[in-house]
C-alpha cells in the first residue's frame, strides 16, 4: 500500500515574523516546524507500516526549501521518500492557488489514499485538504478522531469523526482524503539517537516549476483568488472598571451590581 | 439587483438566518435578493424572510455528502449567477465551501468575523496565527465572492417579510457514494452556552473547584462555560468552551473566574452586556475587559457570593 502524507510545515505560533507591509509569513528566519494534526498523519502512517511492512509512505509538501532539515528528520523515523514543491514563484500563494500546485504534483503521483491534517494552527481556512479533494476528484472527510487500523486497507478504511453534537462512523472507499485531528493520538515519533546522523539525501526530491509548468500568473500571489491587504493585533475596548477584594465589602459591590441589572 | 445564496445546514437553521445580516453588511443600501438552499424540507423559521427557498428534499442528500452538494452548488451557481455564496463556517460548511469555491474558480475566506468597507474596498476580516492577528482579506478575481462566516458572530434580528417563492430544482447531476456514515452516537448536552443570558466561566485558576461553579449559576439563572486551560485538561466538557477554538457567546453577564483573558479566549466573548472578573493578578488582560475587577481567590469569591445572596434572599422573605 502507498500513503502520501500531505504536510505543510507552520511557524511556532510562539515564534514566528510577520511582515506588516507585504502580508505575508517571513517563513526564512522564523522556526518551523510540522503542524499538528498533519504530524498525526505521518504518525499514523507509520503504524500502518509497523503492521504491513510492505506500506511504502512519501511526504508532500509545499513550502521552502529551508524546511530541508526538518524534512530529513520525517525521513529518519521510518517515511520513505518526501517531496519537497518549492518555486520561488509560489511564495505568496493562497489556499487556492496551493491546491493547485499541490494537485498538479498529486495528479502525476501513485497513491492508495492521501492522508492529512484537518486544521493548521497558522491560517487555519481547512480549505486545501478539501481543494485537493475537489481537484483530484476524490472522496474525502476531516475532523477523524480515530482510524481502525485494522479494517485499513488500499481499498476501504473506516473511522470516526468527532463534532459538538455526535461521534459519527464512516465508511469510506479508497482511493480518498483523510484528515486527521489531534485527538486521533498518533505522534510522529522522534528521531533516535542512532539515526541522528542518518544520510537520506537520497530519499528528498525537490520539485520545482520546471517539473509543474505554471505559469507565473497561476501561482503566487497573482494566481491567488484572495489578498491580505491589512492585518492589526486586536483590540478590545478597555472598561472602566472598579477593583474590590474578596472581603465583605467587595462581595458587596458585587451583590448590589448584580441587583442593579436585575441578574438577582 | 445582487443575489446571494446561504447554505442552510440542518438543525443550524439559526446559524443560516445570522447570514443574512452578514449579507447586509456585505452590500447595504444595495438591493440584494436572498437564496436559501435546504437539503430536508423543515424550512418553516425561513419562510417570509428569504425571497426564495431552494428545497432539495427530494434529492435525499445526506449533509456528508460533500462531492455531490457541492456539484448542485455549482449548477446552481450556473443558473443564478450569484454574487455571493455564503456557508455558516460549521464543520460541514467548512468542508464544503472550499470545494465550490474550487469548482468556482473562485475565492473563498474563511471563518469571517467581521466586515469592513475599507480603503481597497469591502474587506473580510478573520482571525489568523492562532487568533494572534486579524487579517482583512479581499477576494480578487471575477467572482462570485464566497465566505465561511464564523457562527455566533452575526445575529439577524430584523424580520423582513419577503414572499418567499419555493424553488424545486430539476435535472440536477451530481455523483454520490463512495461515503457512508455507518453510526451515529449523539452527545448529550442540557444547555448551549451560545443561548444562555448568564455565564458563570471557569479557568485555569479554578481547576481544582469547578463544579463549584454550578450553584453560583444556578443562583443567577445562569449556566457554566470555561477557557480551554481547563477543557484540554479534562475537568470541562468542550461543548462548553468559550473562544476562538470554542464558542463564540453573547451572554448580559459573564463572570470570568480563574480566567487569564488570553487572545483566543476573548475572541468567544462577542456582545457581552457586563464581565465581571475574579483573579489573583488584577492585571490579567481579561481584567481591563470587565466592569468589576474581584482581586482575589475565586472560591472563596463563590462562597461569599452564594451566602451573601442566600443571606438577602432570608431578610426579604420576613
Ligand atoms: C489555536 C489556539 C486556539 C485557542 N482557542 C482557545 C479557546 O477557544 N478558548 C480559550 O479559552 N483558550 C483558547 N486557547 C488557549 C489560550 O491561549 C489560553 O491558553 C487559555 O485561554 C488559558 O486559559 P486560562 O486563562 O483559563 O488559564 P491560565 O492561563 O492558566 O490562567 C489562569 C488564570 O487564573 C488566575 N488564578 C490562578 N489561581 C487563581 C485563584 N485561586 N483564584 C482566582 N484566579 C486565579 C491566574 O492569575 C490566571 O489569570 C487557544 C490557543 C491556541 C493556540
Amino acid at each position: 500500500m502507498k500513503i502520501i502524507c500531505v504536510v505543510k510545515f507552520v511557524p511556532d505560533v510562539d515564534n514566528f515574523t510577520y511582515d506588516h507591509e507585504k502580508h505575508i509569513i517571513i517563513r526564512e528566519n522564523s522556526r518551523m516546524m510540522v503542524n499538528p494534526d498533519d504530524a498525526c498523519a505521518i504518525g499514523f502512517a507509520l503504524k500502518m507500516k509497523q503492521r504491513s511492512p510492505d506500506t511504502s509512505i512519501e511526504v508532500v509538501t509545499m513550502a521552502p526549501e529551508s524546511v530541508l532539515p526538518l524534512v530529513e528528520d520525517i525521513l529518519r523515523v521510518g517515511v520513505d521518500t518526501a517531496t519537497i514543491i518549492s518555486d520561488r514563484l509560489y511564495a505568496g500563494s493562497d489556499t487556492y492557488a496551493t491546491s493547485r500546485v499541490l494537485s498538479r504534483y498529486l495528479s502525476g503521483a501513485t497513491y492508495d489514499t492521501i492522508l492529512t491534517g484537518s486544521h493548521a494552527i497558522d491560517g487555519d481556512t481547512s480549505h486545501v485538504p478539501s481543494q485537493i479533494a475537489c481537484l483530484l476528484d476524490l472522496n474525502h472527510m476531516s475532523y477523524i478522531s480515530r482510524i481502525d487500523e485494522s479494517s485499513f486497507s488500499s481499498s476501504l478504511a473506516r473511522f470516526e469523526v468527532e463534532s459538538e453534537q455526535a461521534v459519527s462512523s464512516y465508511e469510506i472507499q479508497m482511493p480518498a482524503i483523510l484528515g486527521l485531528t489531534r485527538a486521533s493520538g498518533y505522534r510522529l515519533p522522534y528521531v533516535r539517537y542512532k539515526n541522528l546522523n542518518m544520510d537520506v539525501s537520497d530519499r528528498v526530491t525537490v520539485i520545482h516549476n520546471d517539473v509543474l509548468c505554471f505559469d507565473e500568473s497561476e501561482v503566487g500571489l497573482t494566481g491567488s483568488r484572495t489578498k491580505v491587504v491589512g492585518t492589526h493585533v486586536k483590540t478590545y475596548k478597555n472598561r472602566s472598571h472598579h477593583v474590590v477584594t474578596t472581603d465583605q465589602e467587595g462581595i458587596d459591590t458585587v451583590y448590589r451590581f448584580l441587583k442593579d441589572k436585575q441578574f438577582i | 439587483m445582487k443575489r446571494i445564496l446561504i447554505y442552510i445546514e440542518q438543525h443550524h437553521e439559526q446559524e443560516g438566518l445570522d447570514l443574512l445580516e452578514t449579507a447586509r453588511q456585505i452590500y447595504q443600501e444595495e438591493p440584494y435578493e436572498t437564496y436559501a438552499l435546504v437539503l430536508k424540507s423543515q424550512y418553516d423559521a425561513l419562510k417570509g424572510i428569504f425571497d426564495v427557498i431552494v428545497d432539495l428534499s427530494e434529492e435525499c442528500l445526506q449533509e456528508y455528502e460533500m462531492r455531490a452538494i457541492s456539484e448542485v452548488c455549482y449548477q446552481l451557481h450556473k443558473s443564478y449567477h450569484f454574487d455571493a455564496i455564503l456557508f455558516p463556517a460549521t464543520s460541514w460548511g467548512r468542508l464544503i465551501a472550499p470545494r465550490v469555491a474550487m469548482m468556482l474558480d473562485t475565492g473563498l475566506v474563511a471563518d469571517v468575523t467581521d466586515i469592513a468597507h475599507g480603503e481597497h474596498g469591502l474587506e473580510l476580516i478573520r482571525p489568523a496565527y492562532s487568533g494572534r492577528i486579524m487579517a482583512s482579506i479581499q477576494i480578487t478575481g471575477d467572482g462570485p465572492m464566497m465566505l465561511s462566516v464564523r457562527p455566533g458572530v452575526f445575529s439577524y434580528t430584523q424580520h423582513k417579510k419577503a414572499a418567499t417563492q419555493i424553488r424545486i430544482p430539476q435535472d440536477l447531476r451530481y455523483r454520490t457514494g463512495g461515503l457512508k456514515e455507518t453510526g451515529r452516537k449523539e452527545k448529550h448536552s442540557e444547555y448551549d452556552i451560545r443561548e444562555s443570558d448568564v455565564l458563570i466561566s471557569g479557568g485555569g485558576g479554578v481547576e481544582r473547584y469547578f463544579h463549584e461553579l454550578r450553584p453560583l449559576a444556578e443562583l443567577l439563572g445562569g449556566h457554566v462555560s470555561a477557557s480551554r486551560a481547563i477543557v484540554d485538561k479534562g475537568v470541562a466538557d468542550r461543548n462548553v468552551q468559550v473562544g476562538q477554538s470554542g464558542k463564540t457567546v453573547n451572554p448580559r453577564l459573564y463572570i470570568a473566574l480563574g480566567i487569564n483573558g488570553a487572545l483566543q479566549h476573548i475572541e468567544g466573548l462577542r456582545n457581552v452586556d457586563y464581565i465581571i472578573s475574579v483573579n489573583t493578578n488584577k492585571y490579567a488582560p481579561i481584567c481591563s475587559l470587565s466592569d468589576i475587577v474581584v482581586e482575589g481567590d475565586a472560591y472563596t469569591f463563590i462562597h461569599r457570593l452564594i451566602d451573601t445572596i442566600h443571606k438577602e434572599k432570608g431578610y426579604e422573605g420576613h
